[in-house]
């Protein structure tokens, strides 16, 4: 059974605009947060900024950052609630929206660099689709991510003697990675860590953690749960702060997700998100009934 | 913490003034300039050709903008700084030919940190993420040279009163904000970690 066609597409839409001109509540709650608590000058005046930022973009309709960054999207349906023609549905609404000047054309071929001058291309937008045959509803997310931010991901294949007692050898690794890409990836910024499988997986499992998990929830995992606690206090003990020109936040979250490996490999991949969360989800009934994600 | 509003053309004994941890605005028509206006800027100067513009006490800005299309003119909707350290090969030619202010974010590194101090240069990190609250600064969009290199590669000129707050980042002195944090993030994960 496949969802109502008209219907489907304006959701879309109505996700592509939403997530040009605000950026979701979880995100904006820990920026909040953030200026609360925060003791450097600079980094308050930057996130005072920030917040000042968002509720302008909402008053005058306005984009929240001048770069789309790169779109991926992400789809679980399951026998009841088959997704149809979801790709043109997001590839349509994409262009509209950069015709409506809510979104800059960034999108460019990787060699030429030229560019299509409406965000269209191959593979744009990214889709990551999942199949859950009982699953009732429809869930989309679409997720734009800064790409200044890529400049400072990272990934390595590592073995169980690198990862270390205790893991001090993965932690060691991230926090220096998060010192090299220092305010690159326009902090207070949140670190995505993808870890199994082979280094696919990983990549994949680093952008999905950042891009559709509340960056205020909890790890169901306990492993993988209390090492987001562990990294997030030393990231934040830096002092790279807001902007990176000093400060107490650095990051707003740390997301770990997880697959199995070989026994060979542990392969982990850093994925920057930065503060402007970009991103839209839903998921649809085919009663018509619809629950927002964020 | 100095805070003070400088017009452009900027002058260098005013720039080698500043110090890491000042507070600027600037005045009068900043350009935009990104990975392609730099690569096509340093082809014009090994060709001979004359650039668009004079650098002579130009501030550059890392951006590239959201703009709407009028008959003859465009409409800034909204900009912001992209990641300074992509145009880090360039620094060296950009303050030779007189350059004085980049504004962008994340900072650059060391080929910066010795053209600054050469030819007298400073970093002016902007707010990053902050697209409207930036483009309310933009009076308008005085000319675009080079737009087919695509909107955001293009070199958009803005005319402004008064831009900023922007925090100097990285002065003229050998100093830079970005290299003292990492410094002490370093230091403290070798003590936590061991070296």
């Amino acid at each position: 059974m496949m969802l109502d066609q008209k219907m489907l597409f304006d959701e879309v839409r109505e996700l592509v605009t939403r997530s040009c001109l605000t950026i979701s509540p979880d995100a904006q709650k820990l920026l909040e947060q953030a200026l609360s608590k925060e003791t450097n000058e600079t980094a308050q005046s930057m996130l005072k900024t920030m917040l000042e930022n968002l509720k302008l973009a909402q008053e005058k309709n306005k984009p929240v950052c001048q770069s789309p960054g790169f779109p991926t999207v992400y789809i679980s349906f399951g026998n009841t609630t088959l997704p149809g023609n979801i790709k043109e549905a997001f590839q349509t609404a994409l262009v509209e929206a950069t015709k409506a000047g809510l979104m800059r054309p960034s999108i460019v071929h990787p060699l030429t660099r030229k560019n299509s001058g409406d965000n269209s291309g191959p593979g744009v937008p990214n889709f990551e689709f999942d199949y859950n045959p009982g699953q009732d509803y429809l869930e989309m997310i679409i997720s734009f991510k800064g790409c200044g931010a890529e400049l400072g991901n990272y990934m390595e294949i590592f073995t169980t003697v690198k990862l270390g007692k205790d893991l001090a050898g993965l932690k060691k690794k991230i926090v220096e990675t998060i010192v090299n890409a220092g305010g690159k990836p326009c902090p207070p910024f949140v670190v995505g860590i993808g870890i199994g499988g082979q280094m696919d997986v990983a990549c994949k499992l680093s952008r999905k953690a950042v891009s559709t998990r509340r960056w205020d929830d909890e790890n169901p995992d306990e492993l993988y749960g209390s090492l987001e606690k562990e990294l997030l206090e030393q990231i934040n003990s830096l002092g790279i702060g807001a902007a990176g020109t000093g400060g107490d936040t650095t990051a707003l979250a740390v997301k770990i997700e997880g697959a199995s490996t070989h026994t060979a490999i542990a392969p982990v991949a850093i994925n920057f998100h930065c503060w402007p969360a970009r991103r839209a989800g839903i998921r649809l009934y085919p009663d018509g009934k619809k629950e927002i994600i964020f | 913490m100095s805070e003070k509003i400088l017009s452009i053309p900027l002058q260098e004994k005013e720039i080698r003034e500043l110090k890491v941890g000042d507070v600027v605005y600037l005045q009068g028509v900043i350009y935009t300039a990104r990975d392609m206006a730099h690569l096509r800027m340093r082809d014009y100067l090994e060709e001979g050709k004359e650039l668009p513009v004079s650098l002579e006490g130009a501030a550059i800005f890392h951006a590239g903008p959201v703009v709407k299309e009028k008959e003859n003119s465009y409409d800034l909707v909204v900009i912001g700084p992209t990641t300074s350290i992509r145009m880090e090969p360039y620094s060296q030619m950009i303050c030779e030919k007189g350059v004085r202010a980049i504004i962008g974010k994340g900072g650059m590194a060391e080929g910066s940190m010795k053209a600054f101090a050469k030819y007298g240069c400073v970093y002016l990190q902007a707010a990053p993420g902050c697209a409207v609250k930036i483009a309310e600064d933009v009076e308008e969009i005085e000319n675009v040279y080079w737009l087919e290199l695509g909107v955001p590669e293009a070199m958009w000129l803005l005319k402004t009163p008064k831009f900023g707050p922007l925090v100097v980042a990285m002065d003229s002195h050998g100093s830079s904000i970005y290299q003292n944090i990492k410094k002490e993030a370093l230091e403290k994960i070798a003590i936590k970690y061991g070296e």
